[in-house]
């Protein structure tokens, strides 16, 4: 039911939050962006403005860095709050764990989105876990309308306590888009503190000795915890599976059965009512909010009253950890539910019927139809892989790269669009943030003593530079370690949706920077002694410095050489391309050898269907130009040069 | 979340670029004007780079992000590979939608009809160009979809929403929303080769 006074907006997941952190009087919000957590800063940002709200928002270069400035402003007792992706708390892992025994003042939040699939991320960790081993309590909402309801309590119980909390969405629920109620009540007023920053040391500058007490102080916040979420309204049980609909088709005749119970939490929950739902089962569930430190008497109770009780979470273990007694517990620890991948309905559906069969249920017969599905993996339908956009600046960079060393050198990449290298085989590794010039380091030293003579070039972006590139290349300079390192600079932080970095001349929400810092600069006084700046579109000139650029690592006192790929990213900032467009066509000559697609890899290159020559798709080509080189037949031209004799086929 | 109208679930697909995402926002706004429970659950990221793109639009339904295979009523599909990949998301008796210039390759067509899965089909992205803008492709499929009953959202609402939600180019949009609309009126669309008359196709299969 709509109230008075209030309308339904569709807002995202990750917008949700937002809105929750600004209506409960968040000051200071921070973050780096990482998919699926990025629309969070920028949601507040958007709702700051909106509801004339006074935050001090930042992007900031890194997400330990981002932790820290929230964290400070948390124990000035401002409410703060930092958002990242599920690997961004590895980076700030180290002021998390530190903060968990310091305590905060204001109510400190942290978002980690996690990414079960993975759908665009290196692992599939939980963050629950890290929260686990951390010691701070987790909220995991089931729904953008739950997450922006738990940022209240979430706020209310680290003031309450001291301490940071977790409020831990997962990919299904930051990219889902929710009908949301907005009202027109007053967020609550919250006053600055009397008093801000207040000397403390035992606590702000806890020594080893301190650090003991405050552990034991932490240790028994726990346990207080764990018996306020015993009581906590975030967990609760729906007797019969679904509350609200009924079953239509129930071969059980609608009754509540007690052979087995479901306990699940995060978006895992309404899968699994959904997927009884379907099946026809009245089950009763156990929905867990706060997973960590685990409500024991409330989830002990539960299982008490089966034969045999399935946990659905994801994407690793937590509540299943917690548990002292499993030997009624189905799930991952067990093999029930599997150890990888997402809870997508399917899985739920075909673990559940596994289980209630197993149980003596009769249970619908699944709705879906392997037969079309098995005709339709036999299909040769076009496989659509990630690839560079038409123009980008990177492609023309690893075409380059690929020409002057060929397929013997070896490319360790990093973190962004250029990840995307990978198709045109020019990025052989990627680990982490910053991890390009750190494995091309230790590549060099351990190929030294293997006798091992093939170059090492390193591609990294200006934001992945910028975020964790610094101390891997004062290492290497500092070691002697001999590799071209090419940072590709295209302005922005492209892949997650061109948020600024400490080199753009724009702030988070638009205000201008302070001070731009100056990447060739910055590379300098790392101590490298060859720094060129380099445009990859003039790509004769960028072979010729790439060649100059390893001739100089490898001479007798050379050391890293660090060339600098500079022109902004096309989807971002096209008007270099737009003043000076370079239509070109595939002359009739073209014999569909394909050397440009294997090699270049242009969207707009497409292969005929009867693979006899290839086209130029005009729709999504933006006149780059760039693809003449890709031609060593010379059949891609600029149009200017199509005479009356070439007949432009395309 | 309570349910206050029809329960609808649909899978809307294309490639990036094709406007898969604003095609889903018209649609589930709609929803909401109407004031239904609304989730959709989008791709984003990697797979947009000319990937392949889905949403879960789901009105009136569970708090479930996703639409599990075999289950669905309606796919939306702005190309036609795309359609039979998403194929299997479709219940019995479900009705496909699809932006293309021919049919549906011929190896389904067996499991159509076993599946008594309907299909319409009308060359948008043709029809956009020759209004103006190869853009408002997905607005003309809307329309399209809008004219049969399976939907369950009034054609006057999605103009509604589409008149507050277009960045640009109102009077393009909202013609493209007619000739969609009217297409379906006045041809039906072709059954994998096969042209059925008006009043065979407007029969919906719902479940009991």
């Amino acid at each position: 039911m709509i109230e008075a006074n209030t309308h339904q907006r569709m807002v995202l997941g990750n917008e949700a939050i937002a809105l929750g952190l600004i209506e409960q009087g968040c000051r200071v919000a921070t973050a780096y962006p990482g998919t699926p957590s990025s629309e969070i800063l920028a949601g507040v940002i958007k709702y700051k403005k909106e509801l004339g709200r006074q935050v001090y928002t930042e992007w900031s270069a890194n997400e330990k860095v981002a932790f820290e400035v929230a964290l400070a402003a948390s124990w000035t007792g401002l409410r703060a709050a930092v958002a990242m992706k599920q690997v961004g708390l590895n980076v700030a892992s180290d002021p998390l764990f530190s903060a968990a025994y310091t305590g905060v003042k204001g109510g400190f939040i942290i978002v980690p989105a996690d990414d079960p699939g993975p759908h665009s991320s290196q692992t599939e960790q939980d963050s629950r876990l890290v929260a686990l081993n951390a010691k701070v309590p987790v909220f995991d909402p089931a729904t953008p309308a739950e997450a922006r309801a738990m940022v209240e309590p979430a706020m209310a119980l680290s003031e309450r306590y001291g301490l940071p909390v977790i409020l831990r969405p997962t990919t299904r629920l930051c990219h889902a888009v929710q009908s949301l109620t907005f009202g027109d009540t007053p967020s609550p007023d919250f006053d600055i503190p009397a008093v801000k920053f207040r000397r403390d040391p035992p606590r702000w500058a806890a020594t080893p000795k301190f650090r003991y007490k405050l552990h034991v102080e932490l240790n028994q916040k726990l346990v207080d915890i764990a018996a306020e979420f015993d009581e906590s309204p975030l967990n609760y049980v729906v007797e019969g599976a679904i509350q609200n609909r009924k079953s239509r088709r129930s071969p059980n005749g609608g009754k509540i059965q007690n052979r087995v119970g479901v306990i699940a939490s995060g978006v895992a929950f309404h899968t699994a009512q959904q997927t009884l739902l379907e099946l026809g089962v009245e089950l009763p569930l156990l929905k867990i909010g706060t997973p960590y430190p685990l409500p024991q008497k409330l989830v002990n109770n539960f299982i008490g009253r089966f034969q045999a009780v399935v946990v659905f979470e994801e994407p690793d273990v937590c509540i299943e950890l917690q548990l002292p007694d499993r030997t009624r517990v189905r799930g991952r620890l067990d093999g029930t539910v599997p150890a990888a991948g997402e809870l997508a309905p399917e899985v739920v559906s075909a673990v559940l019927t596994g289980i209630l069969t197993e149980a003596g249920y009769q249970v619908n017969p699944p709705p879906d139809d392997p037969e079309l599905q098995a005709l339709v993996n036999s299909l040769p339908l076009p496989v659509r892989k990630p690839r560079l956009c038409p123009g980008c600046s990177h492609r023309s960079a690893f075409f380059a790269l690929k020409r002057e060393f060929g397929p013997s050198a070896i490319y360790p990449g990093d973190i962004g669009c250029y990840t995307l290298g990978t198709n045109l085989r020019a990025v052989d590794t990627f680990v982490d943030m910053g991890a390009s010039i750190t494995m091309a380091d230790g590549f060099y030293q351990a190929n030294r003593l293997l006798g091992d003579n093939r170059p090492i070039v390193a591609t990294i972006g200006d934001s992945t530079f910028l975020h964790s590139g610094v101390a891997p290349l004062i290492n290497a300079v500092h070691t002697g370690a001999r590799f071209v390192l090419i940072i590709l600079d295209n302005h922005t932080t492209a892949m997650t949706g061109f948020q600024p970095t400490p080199a753009d001349d724009h702030l988070a929400d638009g205000s201008d920077a302070a001070r731009v810092v100056s990447i060739p600069e910055l590379v300098r006084a790392c101590g490298v002694s060859y720094v060129q700046k380099t445009d990859p579109y003039d790509q004769e000139s960028f072979q010729k410095i790439l060649r100059e650029a390893y001739d100089h690592a490898h001479q007798d006192d050379g050391g890293v050489a660090v060339l600098i790929a500079d022109r902004p990213c096309v989807l971002y900032d096209r008007s270099p391309v737009q003043t000076q467009p370079l239509p070109v066509v595939i002359t009739p000559e073209c014999d569909g050898c394909r050397y440009c697609i294997e090699a270049f890899e242009c969207p707009a290159l497409v292969l005929r269907p009867d693979k006899s020559r290839v086209d130029i798709d005009y729709k999504i080509c933006i006149d780059c130009g760039q693809c003449i080189d890709a031609c060593y037949k010379g059949f891609i031209v600029p149009e200017a040069m199509v005479t009356d004799q070439h007949v432009a086929v395309n | 979340m309570s349910t206050t109208g029809p329960e609808l679930k649909l899978i809307i697909v294309g490639l990036g670029g094709q406007g898969v995402v604003f095609l889903t926002r018209l649609l589930s706004q709609t929803g909401v004007a109407l004031g239904y429970p609304v989730l959709v659950s989008e791709t984003h990221g990697m797979s947009q780079r000319g990937g392949s793109v889905i949403s879960h639009l789901k009105i009136n339904g569970s708090e479930a992000p996703l639409i599990r295979r075999g289950t669905a009523d309606l796919l939306l599909a702005m190309e036609p590979d795309e359609a039979v990949r998403n194929l299997p998301f479709l219940r019995q008796g479900g009705t496909v939608f699809v932006n293309t210039d021919n049919g549906l390759r011929a190896e389904i067509t067996e499991h159509l009809k076993r599946r008594n899965i309907q299909v319409f089909v009308i060359p948008a992205s043709v029809m956009a160009v020759d209004l103006g803008a190869a853009a408002v492709a997905n607005v003309i499929l809307a329309g399209f979809v809008a004219a049969h009953p399976a939907l369950k959202l009034p054609v006057e609402r999605l103009r509604q929403t589409l008149e507050s939600i277009v960045p640009r180019g109102r009077e393009l949009n909202l013609q493209a929303l007619e000739a969609g609309y009217n297409y379906f009126k006045s041809d039906i669309g072709i059954l994998a080769g096969q042209q059925k008359s008006k009043s065979e196709n407007l029969t919906v299969d719902t479940e009991e």
